[in-house]
């Protein structure tokens, strides 16, 4: 590092950025993303499904003795974890992954992204089916634009899970 | 007129300029700090441990990186260079993309301005 010379005289350096202006540097990228490529939307599906299953599961309590108080509050805890989790891989897919061409294409994707980011806070702080399945119809639909954006034809399969729902899936 | 004179000097000529872009070469280089790079050194001499170096990116052919010379990689092919970004925390380098190639090499970085 010491033997970088790192100032040079103030009136070249004024020169060299008169002559930036004029033409611009290329770009030395210095960045510590690593692009591994590898983005997909099953996860944010799976916890919004898990959002659902906890709702059923909270519905379904019906004493109130220390084991249903018990079950109760690991119910709410999954079902805050997994809201947060959608959030998490919905905006990393959208924010990463996606680009203006995408947007472009599907005009309703920043829409979709923002419905999702307060449907999830909803999910946690309500215990509310409707908001739960609207959370997934909306990751359902962020999901279907993901694939499409890669040119992969999808699906809605049943998740074969207690929770029953729908995953979107490349067909 | 102007652009198209300067463009063809800049092909000529023995050094070129770069805008950084990034935190990885923290402290030495900031994001926005610009860098005269000098392409002549490395046709007299190999580039060594402690360079700074512009290179282009072999994941992202249009892409240049700003990287420092880590030294030459135990056990890769001759000519290959193991290089790394200074903020190894917040840095995408040869820990991830493996040695890079002589010929990717653009120059060393020469002056900051």
């Amino acid at each position: 590092m010491s033997r970088q010379r790192s100032i040079v005289p103030s009136t070249v350096a004024r020169a060299l950025r008169a002559l930036d202006r004029i033409a611009r540097p290329a770009t030395a990228h210095a960045h510590c993303d690593i692009p591994c490529g590898i983005y997909d939307p099953h996860l944010a599906q799976i916890g919004a499904l898990t959002v659902i299953r906890m709702n059923q599961l909270i519905d379904g309590l019906q004493a109130d003795d220390a084991a249903a108080r018990n079950s109760f509050s690991r119910y709410v805890t999954v079902k805050e974890e997994h809201a947060e989790l959608v959030k998490r891989e919905v905006r990393i897919i959208w924010g990463d992954y996606f680009k203006p061409e995408h947007a472009e294409k599907h005009k309703d994707l920043h829409a979709t992204t923002w419905n999702i980011m307060k449907l999830a806070s909803q999910a946690r702080q309500q215990v509310n089916m409707d908001v739960a399945q609207n959370l997934l119809a909306e990751v359902q639909k962020f999901a279907e634009a993901f694939w499409d954006t890669k040119g992969v034809a999808t699906k809605r399969q049943p998740s074969n899970q207690a929770v029953g729902g729908e995953l979107v899936v490349p067909a | 007129m102007v652009r198209g004179v300067l463009r063809a000097a800049a092909a000529l000529s023995p050094v070129s300029r770069y805008a950084v872009e990034g935190p990885s070469m923290e402290p030495a280089y900031h994001s926005g700090d610009r860098v005269l790079v000098d392409r002549v050194t490395f046709r007299l001499r190999p580039p060594r441990p402690g360079d700074v170096v512009v290179l282009r990116d072999r994941e992202q052919r249009d892409r240049f990186l700003l990287k420092r010379v880590a030294g030459p990689p135990e056990g890769t092919p001759p000519g290959g260079l193991w290089v790394l970004g200074d903020n190894a925390a917040e840095s995408r380098d040869s820990r991830a993309f493996g040695p890079v190639r002589r010929r990717d090499i653009v120059g060393r970085a020469w002056l900051k301005y």
